[in-house]
């Protein structure tokens, strides 16, 4: 039996970060996991990355570079962790051994606000 | 918030344009290309080609540009004359630091804006009390760079966030004047002025030390600058008539 969903006064709440990946290679979603949970947990380590809440929701490949490869990522965190997680990818420089940078253009309350804000531009 | 970046590594025409690009996009106001002193007169010339070409695009925020430039000598004699040479010539000069002998000489030199990483291949944070009060004096800024947390990894950056704690603790005590900057050469360097703010408040630092850091303290040194030739000397300012009401 599927189970019953918390009250709203019980769920966490959730704040949306919205992503701008550069990289040198192609970056597939399973990729940007990988690197948000590496740069969470060298920078915090275990104790604190379990706190985020982190959850990769939606990836958005774009065509306007010539010079990289440009995607955009909304990526779920818990309420007042955001700025962790904001310091955390910010350190990010490389995967594989190749180029790439993450910064945060956006923070909204909702999946369809961080849409509307910062992805289609 | 306008948002300062003093140091950005300047190498030629085309990186220079897609480095403050891409600066503006992020949210930058205000950027400081540096050069080595003898790059410098290669960089001035394309300057207003710089600025016309970017006032062409249709940029989000409107950004100032600056030009420096970056002294990388370990000799303080040899960083003295350099200083002599173009403090006339050019609008901002920093220099690296990490040497002893160069950090001192540096922060005792009123004619330098910034001593810029003054932990840079140290194994203490290269500033005590001594150097904090001699920064404070001579209103020399000490530069914080960013690029030293990305380029660096492990027990190395640990040690780095180390030595970034430790002169925010003598900037708390001294309150000489600090900057952050994000050193940046390419576009991969580069980050948003609020991510950088947030790894900076995990560090320790409150919202209105970042402030001061980001904003306060680099308008004053850019203002200062303006008008840096009206000082004599500490106390005494030339007022020309007409501007100060005489």
């Amino acid at each position: 039996m599927k189970m019953k969903v918390l009250p709203p006064t019980l769920r966490k709440n959730n704040r949306y970060l919205t992503l701008d990946i550069k990289s040198k290679e192609p970056f597939s979603k399973d990729d940007i996991v990988l690197v948000v949970w590496d740069a969470c947990i060298r920078l915090f380590g275990e104790m604190e990355t379990s706190n985020f809440n982190l959850w990769v929701m939606r990836t958005y490949q774009l065509d306007d570079r010539e010079d990289c490869f440009h995607m955009k990522t909304i990526l779920r965190c818990q309420r007042s962790f955001e700025d962790k997680v904001r310091s955390a990818l910010c350190c990010i420089t490389k995967f594989n051994g190749k180029p790439i940078t993450i910064a945060t253009i956006g923070l909204s309350g909702t999946i369809s606000s961080s849409i509307d804000n910062f992805i289609k531009e | 918030m306008i948002y300062y970046d003093l140091n950005l590594k300047g190498s030629n025409y085309q990186n220079d344009y897609n480095l403050i690009k891409q600066a503006n996009e992020f949210g930058w106001n205000y950027l400081n290309l540096l050069y080595s002193p003898n790059d410098y007169v290669n960089a001035i010339e394309y300057k207003d080609k710089l600025i016309n070409d970017l006032q062409s695009l249709d940029l989000k925020n409107t950004t100032e540009i600056g030009m420096g430039i970056y002294i990388t000598d370990s000799n303080p004699n040899e960083i003295r004359k350099i200083v002599t040479k173009y403090r006339n010539k050019v609008d901002f000069i920093s220099v690296l630091g990490g040497k002893n002998e160069v950090n001192r000489s540096v922060l005792e030199n009123r004619q330098i804006d910034v001593l810029s990483r003054p932990y840079y291949r140290r194994k203490d944070s290269g500033i005590n009390h001594v150097l904090a009060k001699e920064a404070l004096k001579n209103q020399v800024a000490i530069e914080l760079s960013f690029k030293d947390v990305l380029t660096n990894f492990l027990s190395y950056r640990a040690k780095i966030l180390s030595h970034f704690r430790d002169i925010i603790l003598l900037y708390r005590k001294f309150k000489f004047p600090l900057i952050i900057s994000t050193s940046s050469e390419n576009i991969f360097d580069i980050r948003s002025p609020r991510d950088i703010s947030s790894f900076f408040k995990i560090l320790g630092l409150t919202d209105t030390e970042l402030e001061e850091s980001f904003n306060t303290t680099p308008k004053k040194i850019i203002e200062f600058n303006k008008h840096r030739d009206e000082y004599i000397f500490e106390g005494v300012k030339i007022v020309k008539k007409g501007k100060g009401g005489l």
